[in-house]
């Protein structure tokens, strides 16, 4: 083997691994959390909501869930804002909608959602256990549930009608099969 | 690659300490209150080092003062205090964040190559340059020049280059 081809299998030897090592992290968010529960049982929980109402997931059974994680200080919750009302109006009592206050007072919470339309309960997390217990790592985060309680899927960052749609509808259909079935829950 | 193989050495040495200050962990008594209160808070310490804060850049969750990671470390401190061991804490937030929230990868499976690839990429290069410096047929090793030196009788280092003063010097003296 000459010099010349012994020196350019070395250097491709050392180089193309640092290239395949960059090229994944290049193409990955490096702020982006794995989303670990989805496939899993939901973590219980059993929250008050602003206006003072127990929410309990085990009793929610049955039905989906959609749990939006959001905060005043947060302006792509806000972005977001129209489009969950419009979906919890859209599928009314077939989807719970349920917020969930992040790093935020009740307060601020409630002057906020004075100013807005809020048609779905808002639960207030104290000490972020439940954002914890379900791996948020930001705002906003939404988890959809099954009406069996399993989380099918969670989304990072702003939802939009389609996608809430795109989720919702097999689930609210999922729900419906089993009730004509009595399938166990 | 030597300087990413050396920020990786650097974070499996960085490991060294860490497994240093376990081992008193482990061997600490629980027997009196004060010895497992310090023993506690040693553990909360080690979880809050170990961990990775889920809002800030590559922080761990002992040294963040977002109010996520004080939550988190607050969390960390009553699951202590309510008997749980460091491993299942851990595994407590691996199950919700991924091993991403470990700021040290656990070394098993595929995370090994972290930790055996930089001493190997090092020890690779350091072999290539002795072996390297050591060939003795190398055309610009300096013994082989200073050998070609004396060979022709030039000045040392000057072999076969022309020498702009040597060739003033002949120009006067042919005058």
């Amino acid at each position: 083997m000459s010099l010349r081809l012994r020196y350019a299998l070395f250097t491709a030897l050392l180089v193309v691994p640092l290239l395949g090592v960059l090229a994944l992290g290049f193409g990955q968010d490096p702020h982006a959390v794995p989303s670990m529960l989805e496939g899993h049982d939901a973590p219980p929980f059993v929250l008050k909501s602003l206006e003072g109402e127990t929410f309990d997931l085990q009793k929610l059974h049955g039905k989906p869930v959609v749990l939006n994680f959001w905060a005043t200080w947060c302006y792509p919750c806000k972005a977001e804002h129209a489009a969950l009302q419009a979906a919890a109006r859209h599928y009314s009592t077939a989807v719970q909608f349920l917020g969930v206050v992040y790093q935020d007072t009740p307060e601020t919470a409630k002057d906020y959602l004075r100013a807005q339309t809020s048609v779905f309960a808002n639960l207030v997390d104290p000490h972020a256990r439940m954002a914890i217990d379900y791996g948020v790592a930001g705002v906003p985060e939404s988890y959809f549930i099954s009406p069996q309680g399993r989380i099918v899927y969670k989304h990072a960052g702003v939802l939009d009608t389609m996608l809430l749609q795109r989720i919702l509808d097999p689930l609210v259909l999922q729900a419906e099969t089993m009730r004509k079935s009595g399938a166990p829950l | 690659m030597t300087v990413s193989a050396c920020v990786l050495l650097l974070g499996v040495l960085l490991r060294v300490p860490q497994a240093a200050i376990n081992a008193p962990t482990a061997s600490a008594s629980p027997a009196a209150p004060t010895a497992s209160a310090a023993h506690q808070e040693q553990t909360v310490y080690l979880l809050g080092k170990l961990l990775r804060c889920p809002v800030c850049q590559g922080m761990p969750v002992g040294e963040s003062p977002s109010p996520m990671a004080r939550d988190m470390m607050q969390l960390i401190r009553e699951k202590v205090a309510a008997g749980e061991s460091q491993d299942a804490i851990q595994a407590y937030f691996v199950q919700r964040y991924g091993e991403w929230v470990l700021l040290a990868p656990q070394a098993q499976g595929f995370n090994w190559l972290v930790y055996l690839l930089p001493p190997l990429a090092l020890g690779l290069c350091g072999l290539w340059t002795v072996s390297y410096l050591g060939r003795p047929g190398r055309s610009d090793s300096a013994e082989a020049v200073a050998a070609a030196d004396l060979q022709t009788g030039d000045a040392p280092g000057t072999q076969g280059l022309p020498d702009p003063y040597l060739e003033q010097i002949q120009r006067e003296l042919r005058k």
